[in-house]
Order: C-alpha cells, then structure tokens, then sequence
C-alpha cells in the first residue's frame, strides 16, 4: 500500500527527474565561469551607461575598455574575413584589423551610450562546439514587448573568459557580418582592397 | 467563389507548388557548394534580385517607411497592439493548419487554445488574453512545414513589394494565401478589397515596429543587400526550428597564428 510518505518521496523523486528531463544541459558540463564572466560583463556595462551625465568622448572609450574586455576582438575580425584572410598581405591584415575594431567601435559605442535601462538575465548555458559555452541570455526592454534572447559564444582563454559570438533571436552576428564582407569583397572581382576601400569610407564619417 | 472553383484553385496551387519544388530540387542539386557553410549564399538569380531589392528599398523609403511612422505617432501603443492582435488572429488558421502538418500535436493544440481564446475571450482577436495566461504567440506557414518535410531552400528570391523569400518559401506563401480562410471568406462575401486592406495594415504594422532597426542596418551595412538576404536565411532558420538551438552553428576554428592586436 502506498503510504502517505512514499507518495510524496515519489512525487519529488518525479519533480527532480522531470526538471533533469527538462534541462538537459544540466547533466553535461556547461563551464560556470563563463556565465558568470557574461553576468558580471553586462553588470559593468549596465554601470558603466546608466550615468547619463558622462562626456559622450568618456563614454565612448569606456565602451571600448569594455569591448576589449569582454570580447576577442582579433579573432572576430579575422573569423569575419573568412577564407579570404589568408589571402591578404600582412599588411592588409592590420589594416583591416584597426578599420574592423574603428567600424565595431562605431556601429556599437552609440547604443550603448544611449543606453535606456535595459536588463538582463541569464537563463542557462550550454557546451558548444569543440571547447565553447554559449551563454543564453534575455534583454528586457524598459518599453515592454517581448524580451530579446541573446545568445553569448564565450571561449576561456588564458586569462580568463573571451566572446566570439552573439546570437540575436537566432541571428549570429558573426556569420551576418562574414556574409556580408564576403559580398563586398566578391563585387569587387574578389580583392581584398574593395572591402578595405568600403571599410575606410565607413569609419571616416562620425558614428 | 463556389467550392469546385476553391477547390480547383487550390489543386492548381499544390500543382504549381509540386512544380516548383521539383525545380528546387533540382537548382539545390546542382548549387555549387562553397567548403565552407557560413558563406554559401544560394543566389544565382543576385542580379535581378538586386534590382527589385533597390525598388523594393525605393518604395520603403518613399511609401512604407513614412506611413509607419505616422501610423505609429497617430496611435497610441494600445491601438497598435490590438491591430497586430486583430491581424495575428486572422492567420491563426493557418498557423494550426501548419503545425498539424509539420506533426507538431501540443503545437497545433496550443495555437488552437489561442485562436479559441482570443476569438471568444478576446473579443474577436482584439485583446491576446492567450499571451496573458501563458500561451505564447507562435507563427507557421506553409514555408516552414517544406522545411520540416526535408525540402531545401532553394534559391534565393527578392519578390517584388512581398520582398525577402526563397523558392520553397515563396511556394509556401502561394500555398498559404490559397487556403488563407480569411481571403476565401472575402472572395465568397465579395469583399475583394479585404485581403488587399489586411496586406497593408500587415505591412504598415510590421514595418512600424522595426523602424530604428532598419535605420541603424542601412546606416552601417556596406552591402545592405547582402546583409538582408544573410538575415532572412538566418531568421527563417530560426523559425523553422522554432527557437530551439540553430541547426548548423557555424565553424570557430582555433588559429594557428594568432591575430595582432591593432595599434589604439
């Protein structure tokens, strides 16, 4: 006969099972640090954007202190470029590394300085790839509407933790951008110096 | 519009679609395919498709842009959000049809309790009172149920006013409009103007909620056509899989040499 206790033991023998089943990626190893280095980065960023009095030229490089900070920004450029990185002189791969870095800066350092009281929250993470955690996360905006999930591909390098992706509601920036430099290139008979041409008219105008 | 003629359209629809995807197949078949994934794009037709893209960016300019902005400074948030719940609701038909095809049971038993609730307890799909009890919006077409019966892309396709597509996903919108309840309604009450009305509040509605997005992507793009086409193909992956993890994450390789820092 089933007693009143071993009912209940079974019931939460049955809840633990059930929200294992649920979180699966629970039972692999997700690296902790990693959402912890994503908390603690959005935290500092939050910090950082929500005094509204700061010099906008402040603002800008404390959104470049964060950038380097947080993310792996050689590698991106040069995972952007794709096969054609290869293809490049040494000297265009510096060069094309300072205008990527100048055209992230740019694009980027407006919205957050802009920042108007979004947050977030991490709502999991899992092992991704050969040795990466993705970092799932949601972005609440201050206007309502549904949250945005965003997705954080963080790597552990040897001082610590490094982005190399963002998934934006299924959107990877680095593939949008690889895509799309790999265009440039291709319409301009496949050189290198079309896309470096496009990114110098890019930078050189304000934000 | 009598039912052998509904009928009939609808098996000259499945007729043309069987067509096309049959030339899909073999378009996908015969594709060069690149080594590496992430830049595989799918787009021979890129030079008329970059024209109608331009006429199309004309347009949204000219047209669609500005009547979003004044629709969204006209109304006030709630107004907006009942007209998307009004427009949401319409095609909610369609959404239950197509997860019962793609095999997705809950899927089509959640979309059916919102239509439900939302027709009864929302007065006629005004109010999303289903979202207020938990069960969230979700969207499927036709598109998205060739893709879960195995059917590839195709190639890349910038329709004309409809804009981003594919061959398979333009063949789904065909499917779609022709057993649309909403359109056979309005062709068999003789209310040929309706379907027309609905397209461009759905336009106008959409369109109002992406404004700054669309600006800060044509701001920074340096190829906007390229960008657009790699969103559209990353966004429908996205939905086909409804939100669980993407189906191909791309390569992030080790490099053996590694990238300078640039000079600050």
């Amino acid at each position: 006969m089933l007693t009143r206790r071993s009912f209940l033991s079974s019931c939460a023998a049955l809840l633990a099972f059930g929200s294992w089943a649920l979180h699966p990626s629970f039972a692999q190893t997700a690296d902790k640090g990693a959402a912890a280095f994503i908390e603690k980065l959005g935290n500092e960023a939050i910090n950082a954007f929500s005094d509204k009095g700061t010099p906008r030229a402040q603002a800008t490089s404390r959104f470049r202190d964060l950038l380097y900070q947080g993310f792996d920004v050689p590698y991106i450029g040069r995972w952007v470029l794709g096969r054609y990185w290869n293809q490049a002189t040494p000297e265009q791969q510096q060069e094309y590394l300072q205008l990527f870095e100048r055209m992230i800066v740019n694009t980027y350092a407006d919205r957050f300085v802009e920042y108007s009281g979004e947050t977030f929250r991490i709502t999991g993470s899992r092992p991704e790839g050969e040795s990466d955690t993705m970092v799932t996360t949601q972005i609440v905006r201050p206007s309502g509407g549904p949250p945005v999930a965003v997705d954080w591909r963080v790597r552990k390098r040897d001082n610590g933790y490094k982005i190399i992706d963002v998934v934006v509601e299924g959107v990877s920036m680095g593939v949008t951008q690889r895509q799309e430099f790999a265009s440039v290139i291709q319409s301009n008979g496949g050189r290198i110096e079309g896309l470096l041409q496009a990114l110098r008219q890019r930078t050189a105008r304000p934000g | 519009m009598t039912l052998a003629s509904t009928s009939r359209t609808l098996l000259r629809t499945a007729v043309a679609a069987t067509l096309a995807l049959a030339l899909a197949g073999c378009a996908t078949g015969a594709g060069t395919r690149s080594a590496d994934a992430t830049e595989e794009v799918n787009d021979p037709l890129e030079v008329p498709n970059r024209f109608i893209f331009a006429v199309n960016e004309a347009a949204d300019v000219a047209i669609i842009r500005p009547a979003a902005e004044v629709y969204r400074a006209a109304f006030p948030d709630p107004v907006r959000s009942s007209v998307q719940n009004i427009l949401r609701n319409l095609l909610a038909p369609l959404t239950i049809a197509n997860e019962l095809l793609q095999g997705d049971m809950q899927g089509a038993q959640l979309a059916t309790g919102r239509f439900m609730t939302n027709t009864i307890l929302g007065l006629g799909g005004v109010l999303d009172v289903a979202t207020e009890a938990g069960i969230p919006y979700t969207y499927e077409d036709f598109g998205q149920t060739l893709a879960v019966w195995g059917v590839g892309e195709g190639p890349y396709i910038v329709l004309p006013l409809l804009g981003r597509s594919n061959l398979r996903d333009a063949t789904g919108l065909a499917v779609d409009s022709a057993a649309d309840p909403f359109r056979l309604w309005a062709s068999g009450t003789g209310n040929t103007a309706a379907p027309y009305v609905r397209g461009s509040a759905a336009a106008v509605d959409h369109r109002s909620r992406i404004l700054t997005e669309v600006d800060d992507l044509r701001r920074n793009s340096l190829d906007f056509y390229a960008t657009a086409r790699s969103l559209y193909r990353q966004q429908r992956a996205a939905e086909i899989s409804d939100g669980k993890t993407a189906a191909s994450t791309p390569e992030f390789p080790d490099f053996d040499t590694p990238a300078t820092v640039p000079a600050r």
